[in-house]
């Protein structure tokens, strides 16, 4: 049987706040955060979202970096989350460690700002920060060197896939531990592209809703480092929880739609479970993807039906906290997860009365302390991108 | 458990799908070599061919071509490596929504993002199989192409899809001009092989590689490893070399496929690792058949694949411009700016 791969320090930034304790006393307060944004500048301001609440300056400064330093709102928010996830788990030099960033809009809120200054030879420091990958590398440079680095970009599962690539590196002896996470700012060209789709949301947010209209976008950061178990049981660290399953699969049927049977969200929840050598039964929580659009919605229940039979575990979907954070929520939904696994609660899933007649499912509506021994957070992004993980109870080798 | 190269396909500025360039190759003259586009009626329906942009019709088209109709269902994976994705589109939705935020339509958004191009080849394939996108800059298509081993080590694949993608439009060609990226004239061969300035020349790639775990009469060559090093030091890399030829009982480095592309600081650095890593092994070049992107390096696994499979190094891609017969091993190095390295090690079976 092969190592155990164990989960020892998280960070977190969102519309909620910074932190893991802020995240959770919100999420126990049900406080509601999305709202009229302040520093997104869009003509749309009627459309609400999960923004966070600090501005760049006030990013900069709480990171001690210099207002002339060139750095897009992505990797600051990646900074916050990432300094917290570290100090957590006191993970030392010593160790090799991996830096995996999941990102689709990396430095576009820069790019649509300047776009026609850079013809004019105005802002040209921003050109080169505009792609995922620049801002992968300015964290890595502000923050300390990393053994291996790289950006994975497949839309809203970006992060999950950075947590399932971290796990394989420590199980294939190239690390031994791994940072893995995704960053995403709001941008006007991510607000206007999801607006194009007509499935933005004019009121926040009500996943797995009967008269579900759309999601809320949200920006944030969350990270969580993963470790081989001997190498953390010898340094000493404290284990959060473990990896316990994880699965990629794709729908293959269309971009932005879902196939009638949601193969690729069956599939990847199915292989998760399996990974993870658990049964259905076993699952306490799911995390569900739930944006609040209908498509999700509608397509996630019936994967959780074709998954889960008649015993469906309680869901819920915290994107009715923090909005959609897109390529970051895989991890910050992972965060929420250990959380919930943690302190055994079942956050609320927000706005919900009536559920979708095709499915009929029911989320948990308000939150609830629980004992939790296994827990499953979903990933399903654009593309048919579909990544599940399960995090359970630390139970030592 | 082996890997092998078993098929592998290309559309650049070279005669797309065909291996042309290897016995006759054409010499660009542009600052920007666009894609030479192949007959994408052989591949796409027209209805598909009008709605997608040029990246995307390129790389369905050399996936398509690289896996046969009776393997694709059945592949374990999709991995892509994009450094900016569909930039056409996103440039059309981003120019559009400059000029107003209303009545914008979504096609262009729709792909946009960097994983249209994995996943509208898991439609075309109708394949379910791990699909990912990598965006990391020089180091994009050597991170698929990673995590694709980790997935054959791990007994997870038996066959995979590794495609390297990038598309360079003339706006994000002029951008990348006022940061000095390019030379303000075409470079030569002799630039690649003794560049005394800075920056290079913009290509366009499609590069898709069939791993499988079985060797068939069509195979390239054997992939042994690919590692991915974030500022290494020269220990590192040659404990990591040694290591490596030792598990593959490799004695001596016939050839290393390098990243010339005509910038004097990006080529002295290769000229540096090569010193150390195995002075007497032969350096091939192939950035001035293909120019410079961020996946290029998709097309240097490609060369050195191909090399391997003929047998020998044809003169026009080697340093010093002589043949070389008796090709048993290649190693291939990538950097970006001094940040990212890569290492991939073949050899011939």
């Amino acid at each position: 049987m092969t190592e155990k791969i164990v989960i020892t320090g998280y960070g977190i930034i969102s519309s909620l706040g910074s932190g893991v304790e802020k995240t959770r006393e919100a999420l126990l307060k049900e406080e509601k955060s999305i709202g009229r944004v302040a520093h997104l500048c869009t003509k749309h301001t009627e459309i609400p979202c999960g923004e966070v609440k600090e501005s760049d300056e006030e990013l900069k400064h709480q990171l001690g970096i210099g207002n002339d330093v060139v750095i897009t709102r992505t990797p600051l928010l990646a900074l916050i989350a990432l300094k917290e996830a570290l100090e957590t788990s006191k993970l030392t030099d010593q160790i090799s460690t991996a830096f995996i960033n999941g990102t689709t809009v990396g430095g576009m809120e820069k790019s649509e700002k300047y776009y026609n200054d850079f013809f004019e030879g105005k802002h040209t420091e921003y050109i080169a920060a505009h792609d995922c990958g620049a801002g992968t590398e300015l964290v890595s440079h502000l923050f300390g060197r990393f053994d291996f680095m790289t950006t994975i970009s497949t839309a809203c599962s970006s992060a999950a896939n950075s947590v399932i690539l971290g796990a394989d590196l420590i199980k294939t002896g190239r690390v031994d531990a791994a940072i893995v996470g995704g960053t995403e700012s709001l941008s006007k060209f991510h607000l206007n592209g999801f607006n194009s789709l007509m499935i933005l949301e004019h009121q926040p947010c009500r996943p797995f809703e009967k008269s579900n209209q759309g999601l809320n976008l949200g920006e944030g950061a969350g990270y969580i480092v993963i470790e081989r178990e001997s190498v953390a049981k010898a340094r000493g660290a404290h284990i959060l929880c473990e990896l316990s399953g994880y699965a990629n699969t794709c729908d293959a049927f269309h971009q932005t739609a879902t196939s009638e049977t949601s193969e690729g969200e069956y599939k990847a929840m199915t292989q998760a479970l399996h990974k993870a050598h658990l049964e259905t039964t076993d699952i306490d929580y799911i995390n569900a993807h739930g944006t609040g659009t209908a498509d999700n919605d509608l397509h996630e229940s019936i994967a959780l039906k074709r998954v889960f039979g008649e015993h469906i575990p309680p869901f819920s979907s915290t994107k009715s906290f923090t909005g959609h954070t897109t390529s970051a929520a895989g991890a910050v939904e992972s965060v929420i997860s250990i959380l919930a696994l943690q302190h055994g609660f079942i956050p609320a899933n927000l706005g919900f009365s009536e559920p979708i007649e095709a499915t009929g499912l029911i989320p948990v509506k308000k939150t609830i302390q629980k004992e939790l021994n296994h827990v499953m957070t979903n990933s399903f992004g654009f593309g048919g991108n579909d990544s599940s993980c399960i995090f359970s109870k630390y139970q030592p080798s | 458990m082996s890997i092998f190269i078993d098929k592998a396909a290309q559309i650049s500025i070279q005669q797309p799908l065909s291996n042309e360039w290897f016995t006759n190759p054409m010499q660009p003259t542009e600052r920007l070599c666009k894609f030479s586009l192949p007959n994408f009626k052989q591949y796409l329906s027209p209805a598909t061919s009008r709605r997608m942009g040029t990246a995307l019709k390129c790389a369905l088209s050399s996936a398509l071509s690289c896996v046969p109709e009776e393997k694709r269902s059945n592949l374990d994976g999709i991995l892509t490596g994009t450094g900016l994705g569909s930039i056409e589109n996103t440039e059309n939705f981003l120019l559009a929504m400059l000029q107003g935020e209303e009545g914008l339509s979504p096609s262009n958004f729709m792909q946009s993002t960097h994983n249209t191009i994995g996943s509208q080849i898991a439609i075309a394939f109708k394949c379910h199989g791990y699909n990912i996108t990598y965006a990391h800059r020089g180091t994009s298509f050597d991170s698929a192409l990673l995590n694709a081993i980790i997935k054959f080590k791990l007994k997870e694949f038996s066959s995979a899809l590794v495609n390297g993608v990038d598309e360079m439009t003339e706006k994000y060609f002029q951008l990348f001009d006022q940061i000095g990226y390019w030379k303000d004239r075409s470079v030569t061969t002799d630039d690649i092989r003794n560049a005394s300035s800075n920056g290079s020349f913009a290509g366009e790639n499609s590069v898709s590689l069939l791993l499988t775990d079985q060797k068939s009469d069509d195979t390239l060559c054997e992939i042994c490893d690919t590692e991915l090093f974030y500022c290494p030091t020269d220990q590192r890399l040659k404990e990591y070399i040694q290591k490596l030829c030792k598990e593959n009982d490799i004695h001596q480095i016939d050839a290393i496929v390098i990243g010339n592309n005509g910038d004097d600081e990006n080529d002295k650095e290769y000229k540096r690792l090569c010193g150390f890593i195995e002075p007497s092994a032969t350096p091939i070049i192939y950035k001035h058949l293909f120019g410079e992107s961020f996946t290029m390096s998709g097309i240097g696994v490609y060369v050195g694949a191909t090399c391997l499979k003929e047998g020998y190094v044809p003169a026009h891609l080697t340093m010093n411009n002589c043949q070389l017969n008796q090709l048993k091993s290649v190693l291939v190095l990538n950097h970006f700016k001094k940040l990212d390295y890569s290492i991939t090690l073949l050899k011939s079976c």
